[in-house]
């Protein structure tokens, strides 16, 4: 190729602008949601759609607290609960299938079985179909155990699913890694748990990070088997949404974008809290050390 | 003591037998090379010998004690790996650390080993830097200093030069003659590269498919070698081969010389190849003593700048030579030129089984000039 690269921040102002606009167009839904939430219900539903307007907390307050319909006083809705249960299910569950798939993987990666790829080929397989295939099964056996409604059983479905996912993906890290740097660690006295713990875990700290956000960020979405399978107590965020749809005042759009801002946060925060190792993660093994 | 005894090394991945049949030994504090080309067996030589491999067959004795089957850990070996394996995560001071706190030496004694080991390889300016921002010499010299800074009976150096540009690589080989007189530890160093191990091998152990074939010196190897392939492997450049047979009992005719030379030991007809080392051939004429004489022709010259290689040819035998460079730049290619050498030079090989046959060496038959 005849063209020159062109040096990294000096892309010129005709680049910066088309990519200005790709990522305005793609952020667009986004940002009307957010200005959605802040918006009293005249100003949501206005023709054509305002983009200046008097900000309101209102919608932020009935997220939490409502009108009762009957009495007229303020009461507090069970919101706060569900945000717990999106928070605390997702983590568990991923962070569970992220311990489980690292030793999985680091055993795939570093004592390979007779008929390995066999087994991850297997592994994969759990997740070849679509989830839908698979509901009535489990929902019948979440029933007949009791699992159905409970926190542990959301989080074991969860984790499950999360599993594949994550041998494969920190295998793929523990193969690049130099296996003479554990043979070093290993003639330095090293015991086989402290070259695991001290030598290879440190190493894939970033792809671990990118493993742990991807699965945070499927579980924290997931909504129909959360439809299915939790209760009344272990209800998710993605759920609870669902139910304020409908009811016999219509579609309330700013709480609705309210429940949606507060939703984007937590993962918003452990995106960015884990950017740098997220990049490194990526990208990891794609370039030739 | 600190003797290693290395007795028939068998390792098999799958159906490829990676250590034959291997064994030798090491002295108490002797620097011992072993030298072969790629996937001959080396690196898995020296994992075998650290307890990093899972053996098939043979054993591995190391300073009066059996530790073949003993565990990795506190053999009192150290190792430096062709891709110096350094601890990406940790700083260089915590490298050079790992190896003490594993032995249970108190933190006074680590800092003071850890200043020392990097003033000797003149790394003090890195202990805070983490192992990927440093250059490959760095890199190099750290590496050394782990493997050092434990202090260990034995040190294997798999290939460490490999990864070197070819200036550091000569600095680092005197650096490992000066590491190996001031630390007196017994040193096995592995590598693709005959100068490496000429340079610095007390003794020399060759390697072939996974068994060693000759050890001995370098200059013994160099000017014995008891085989083709030892031959082949010894020498830069390499050793020139002439196919021929003999033409009668215990003498040889050359190609492209008048008269048979006496070789004794080998039976009428059979083939034999001869060896001819670059620098033992000569410019004839000028006060040259070289016996034997001969006309060639210059195909290629490749100078080095203190000496030109020179490829000739004399009647379809094509051969190396080594002039120096003053001399070489008198001549051109397509010139024709008169070669003598020392039949006493010489090597004389079966062609069917590589051996050396008789003594080996070569004379003009007196009696028929």
């Amino acid at each position: 190729m005849a063209r020159k690269y062109r040096e990294i921040g000096k892309a010129g102002w005709g680049y910066t602008a088309i990519t200005s606009v790709v990522g305005f167009v793609y952020f667009f839904p986004v940002l009307w949601i957010i200005l959605t939430a802040f918006k009293t219900r005249t100003d949501a539903l206005a023709v054509p759609p305002k983009l200046f307007f008097t900000p309101t907390l209102d919608n932020f307050q009935s997220v939490f607290f409502r009108a009762s319909i009957t009495t007229g006083t303020s009461q507090a809705t069970d919101m706060g609960l569900y945000f717990f249960n999106s928070i605390f299910i997702a983590f568990t569950s991923v962070g569970l299938a992220l311990i489980v798939g690292t030793l999985a993987a680091y055993a795939f990666s570093r004592y390979p079985l007779r008929g390995n790829d066999t087994y991850l080929f297997i592994i994969l397989t759990t997740r070849m179909m679509p989830p839908i295939v698979v509901i009535i099964p489990i929902f019948l056996m979440f029933r007949l155990s009791g699992l159905a409604g409970s926190y542990w059983g959301i989080i074991l479905l969860y984790t499950a699913f999360n599993i594949p996912f994550s041998v494969w993906l920190v295998k793929s890290f523990f193969d690049e890694l130099n296996p003479e740097i554990e043979d070093a660690a290993r003639m330095d006295g090293a015991s086989e748990r402290r070259v695991f713990f001290r030598f290879c875990i440190p190493q894939i700290l970033a792809g671990l990070s990118a493993t742990f956000v991807f699965g945070l960020i499927l579980t924290w979405n997931e909504f129909l088997f959360a439809l299915l399978l939790t209760g009344v107590e272990t209800r998710t965020v993605p759920v609870a949404m669902a139910r304020t749809l409908g009811g016999e005042v219509g579609v309330d759009y700013g709480l609705l974008a309210a429940i949606v801002t507060l939703f984007l946060i937590p993962i918003f925060f452990v995106t960015f809290l884990l950017q740098n190792q997220l990049l490194r993660g990526v990208t990891f093994g794609t370039v030739k050390k | 003591m600190s003797d290693l005894r290395v007795q028939n090394l068998r390792r098999e991945f799958g159906p490829v037998v990676a250590l034959e049949d291997m064994t030798f030994d090491v002295a108490d504090g002797e620097f011992f090379c072993l030298l072969g080309p790629s996937s001959s067996g080396k690196t898995t030589t020296l994992r075998a010998i650290s307890g990093l491999e899972d053996l098939a067959g043979g054993s591995v004795h190391f300073a009066g004690r059996d530790v073949t089957d003993a565990p990795v850990q506190g053999r009192g070996m150290s190792m430096i790996f062709q891709t110096f394996a350094l601890y990406p995560h940790m700083t260089v001071r915590a490298n050079f650390e790992h190896p003490l706190l594993r032995a249970g030496v108190s933190s006074d004694e680590t800092r003071q080993r850890v200043n020392e080991v990097a003033e000797l390889l003149r790394v003090t300016h890195t202990l805070d830097r983490k192992p990927t921002t440093l250059s490959g010499g760095e890199q190099q010299r750290v590496a050394i200093g782990r493997a050092i800074v434990q202090r260990p009976k034995l040190l294997l150096l798999d290939e460490p030069l490999t990864n070197l540009d070819a200036k550091l690589r000569h600095d680092m080989r005197a650096e490992f003659k000066r590491l190996h007189r001031e630390l007196g530890m017994t040193m096995l160093y592995a590598t693709p590269d005959q100068l490496e191990a000429l340079t610095m091998g007390q003794r020399v152990g060759v390697i072939r498919d996974g068994r060693v074939v000759a050890v001995g010196a370098p200059r013994d190897l160099y000017q014995k070698p008891n085989d083709l392939y030892v031959a082949q492997m010894v020498g830069s450049p390499p050793i020139n081969f002439l196919q021929t047979s003999a033409t009668a009992d215990n003498q040889i005719e050359l190609p492209f010389l008048g008269l048979p030379v006496a070789a004794s030991g080998i039976a009428s007809g059979r083939p034999v190849t001869l060896g001819l080392r670059p620098h033992d051939l000569a410019l004839a004429g000028g006060g040259s003593s070289r016996a034997t004489r001969f006309k060639a022709t210059i195909n290629l010259t490749e100078p080095l700048g203190d000496v030109t290689v020179i490829d000739v040819e004399a009647k379809d035998a094509a051969m190396k030579m080594v002039l120096r460079e003053e001399v070489a730049a008198r001549y051109s290619v397509g010139d024709q030129i008169e070669i003598g050498f020392d039949p006493e030079d010489l090597h004389v090989f079966d062609r069917d089984t590589g051996a050396r046959l008789g003594n080996g060496e070569a004379a003009v038959v007196q009696g028929e000039q």
